[in-house]
């Protein structure tokens, strides 16, 4: 018990010191204001970076590759030392990968009954993609821009060019499944739904932005750095990163369901006389 | 021309080779064996279903069997006893005929002998009747000294005569 008060003490005592110290400490003063801090979080046009020593791009590309290797390093990893492993009566660990996995192959199977091997494994990936991309802004791994700048990298998606990549894809996916299924018919229908690449894209560019901004203000400011960050870094971007993977993953494979179901003609009833 | 909100197209190009990659690797190396394993494990449990249910049918099939035989059985019981009970009842039938029949054979020997029994006392009797008859009527006839005509009249009349003598 008095140990445990010792520990508790030791504990506020770092926290008050490191407060202090964050305070006090010499302020260098900004190279951009807050707006132009903001401005170039949703056009990123200042804060480039080279990319594997060609083109300046966005942050947002880089942290896509980024996460992208992390995915694969963390699947190669789980091939060749859990799934080898893998019983039939399941452990934890390989009850939530196998949940993983069957919750997509499952929505793809539930929304698009007749045609959903592809649509499973793409919807698994644009969930894995867009849940770890969201999160990898928690991590604020850091980059050098092209103007020699140290910069965050963000989350992915909060790259317009990213968000369009992944609703326009999404999109032709959806479309490639009309045509699978009822072929020149099922362009029509995906046709249809001409709004659909630029509401999915900007839907996951306006949440992912919308929680860049917000971190990008609280950060800003030193003094908001404490305790804020906790509920608007950590449980939004955790709650943002589970909604937009559910809407996407759900809209792709339910859209990809409508248009690659065949059409059944109805016989003629001959008539009673 | 400037595309708004600094869209690049060849950054988006660069997204999609960064989601295509993504996409096969995510889909063969961990997608693809963990979907493997649960559908081979599914077939695993199917299999094991569908081996408990045949040998449920083929316990139900030997059940069912081995209830015909018994109900064959107790029918094969319920003829034998009701065959039985007809060869008992039958015998039980025959041994009272028989036995009546004896019955009567020795009621009518044991009259056929009562009726010879009765004729031979009625022809016993008779003969001593005959005979006692015969010594009295000897003795009658053998009275020396009195004329027989009289003493068969002075019988008739009632022996007073005689009785005075």
């Amino acid at each position: 018990m008095k140990q445990h008060k010792k520990g508790l003490a030791l504990w506020l005592a770092v926290v008050a010191l490191l407060l202090a110290g964050s305070i006090f400490a010499g302020y260098h003063g900004r190279t951009e204001t807050v707006q132009e801090a903001m401005r170039d979080a949703v056009l990123h046009n200042v804060n480039q970076i080279q990319f594997l020593g060609g083109k300046a791009v966005n942050p947002g590309l880089v942290s896509a590759f980024l996460v992208t290797a992390v995915l694969l390093l963390a699947a190669l990893l789980l091939r060749i030392f859990v799934i080898p492993k893998f019983r039939l009566a399941p452990g934890k660990f390989q009850l939530a990968l196998e949940t993983v996995v069957g919750l997509f192959d499952n929505m793809a199977k539930t929304n698009s009954p007749h045609r959903n091997g592809f649509l499973g494994a793409y919807i698994f990936m644009a969930g894995a993609y867009i849940f770890v991309g969201t999160l990898f802004e928690l991590l604020g791994l850091q980059a050098v821009t092209i103007g020699g700048h140290p910069i965050t990298l963000p989350a992915p998606l909060s790259d317009v060019n990213a968000a369009i990549g992944l609703g326009v894809l999404s999109y032709l996916v959806i479309l490639s499944g009309g045509i699978a299924g009822n072929g020149v018919k099922g362009i029509g229908k995906a046709l249809k739904e001409f709004s659909l690449p630029i509401s999915m894209s900007f839907r996951l560019f306006g949440a992912l932005l919308s929680g860049l901004l917000v971190t990008e203000l609280v950060y800003y400011f030193v003094n908001l750095s404490f305790i804020l960050p906790v509920v608007v870094g950590v449980l939004f971007t955790l709650l943002h990163a589970i909604i937009q993977t559910y809407v996407l993953t759900m809209l792709t494979a339910l859209y990809y369901g409508e248009v690659s179901e065949q059409e059944h003609k109805e016989k003629a009833k001959p008539e009673k006389g | 021309m400037q595309i708004p909100l600094n869209i690049d197209w060849q950054q988006i190009l660069l997204h999609w080779l960064n989601l295509a990659i993504l996409t096969g690797g995510l889909y063969f190396l961990l997608f693809k064996p963990v979907k493997q394993f649960m559908e081979k494990r599914e077939a695993h449990y199917r299999e094991m279903e569908e081996q408990a249910a045949g040998k449920l049918q083929e316990a139900e099939r030997i059940q069912e069997s081995y209830q015909q035989k018994l109900d064959q059985a107790g029918e094969e019981i319920h003829a034998a006893r009701q065959k039985a009970q007809l060869a008992v009842q039958q015998s039980a039938e025959e041994q009272l005929a028989q036995a009546q029949k004896q019955a009567k054979q020795i009621v009518a020997q044991a009259r056929a002998q009562a009726e010879h029994a009765k004729e031979q006392a009625m022809k016993e009797s008779q003969r001593e009747l005959k005979k006692l008859a015969t010594e009295a009527a000897e003795k009658i006839a053998f009275r020396p000294d009195e004329d027989p005509f009289d003493q068969f009249l002075n019988l008739a009349e009632g022996g007073g005569a005689h009785e005075v003598r």
